[in-house]
């Protein structure tokens, strides 16, 4: 069966993150002036059709479960995306003793987007990033 | 007319709302707060931005005959304190909001300043030059020669304004 390498699916988990980095993110998804959707991707509501994850937020512990539950449901191979200074450092929370982060504990992340909260054009910069691994990762695969 | 086909007319005589970005230019604010830019040559390795720093993402070194300043983005959160705070306005944010790196680069997207040291004119030691904003608001209003006083460490620097003051006395 053959891979189809358009339109790779996105899609996004929030892991405790403040919103900050949730709105502008929702602002590259909604808003016809920053539409992350030209860059040929769309976003899906189910981890089980995604390709690229975007996560935001510290893993809280919390939020841990469902990140580890986001993560298995993934089909391989994927491109992760942390969007924002929490999911790449935990930024300002690091040391909390809430917080499980940051997310390369957990999975291999690909690129990063730090920003308190990133410009919507930074995160259209890491999805774009990301589809460059996205494709290559497919060809590896086949 | 239904709002839908004002919108719609609208959209075909003024053609796409949408920004151009990633393949064309964008809007950038003035006051956007991006990655920042640290002037060596004003910066007197005070600490004072490692220390207001609320995320802890710079970190000063000192090495051989240098303070090395390293400003970590992954953790900074752009907040404008260092900038704020800094007595001789050495760090600035700029508008650059370019972030998004590749996992491999991500202990090395920093920013880096090198303060060298230099040797005192007067006793020899080594000491980190005071930078020209400083000097200006502790000499404000004095005439004195401030590229002069730029080579003395501050114990020297100390004893010659002592003897200044010494000798507008005795006049
Ligand atoms: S990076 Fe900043 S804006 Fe984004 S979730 Fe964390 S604290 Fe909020
Ligand atoms: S902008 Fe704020 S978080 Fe970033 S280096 Fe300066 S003080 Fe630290
Ligand atoms: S950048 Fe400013 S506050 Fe930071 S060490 Fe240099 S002079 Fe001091």
């Amino acid at each position: 069966m053959s891979i189809i390498t358009r339109s790779p699916f996105l899609f996004r988990i929030n892991t405790g993150s403040c919103n900050g980095c949730d709105v502008e993110l929702a602002t590259t998804a909604m808003i016809p002036r920053y539409d992350v959707e030209r860059l040929g991707c769309r976003y899906t509501g189910s981890p089980k059709h995604a390709d690229i994850l975007l996560v935001t937020g510290p893993i809280t512990a919390r939020s841990k479960p469902y990140l580890i539950e986001v993560l298995d449901e993934l089909p391989r191979p994927f491109v992760v995306v942390a969007i924002g200074t929490c999911p790449t450092s935990c930024g300002i929370f690091r040391d909390s003793y809430s917080i499980e982060g940051p997310l390369d504990k957990y999975v291999e992340v690909d690129v990063n987007v730090p920003g308190c909260p990133p410009r919507p054009q930074a995160i259209i910069d890491g999805v774009a990033k990301a589809l460059e691994i996205w494709k290559r990762k497919i060809r590896d695969f086949k | 007319m239904s709002g839908f086909l004002k919108i719609a007319i609208r959209n075909l005589l003024k053609g796409p709302t949408t920004d151009p970005y990633p393949f064309g230019d964008t809007f950038i604010p003035q006051k956007l707060r991006g990655k920042l830019k640290v002037d060596a040559s004003e910066c007197t390795a005070c600490r004072t931005c490692e220390e207001v720093c609320p995320s802890g993402a710079i970190k000063i070194t000192k090495n051989e005959g240098a303070y090395v300043h390293t400003t970590w983005y992954n953790t900074c959160c752009f907040c404008g304190n260092c900038e704020f705070f800094c007595p001789t306005g050495a760090i600035k944010l700029t508008t650059d909001f370019h972030t998004a790196h590749f996992q491999d680069e991500k202990y090395s997207f920093v920013t880096v300043a090198v303060i060298k040291e230099t040797e005192c004119k007067n006793c020899k030691t080594k000491f980190v030059p005071p930078s020209e904003a400083l000097l200006k608001r502790a000499y404000n209003g004095i005439d004195i020669d401030l590229d002069e006083l730029k080579l003395y460490c501050p114990e020297c620097r100390k004893k010659i304004a002592f003897e200044r003051l010494h000798l507008w006395l005795r006049h």
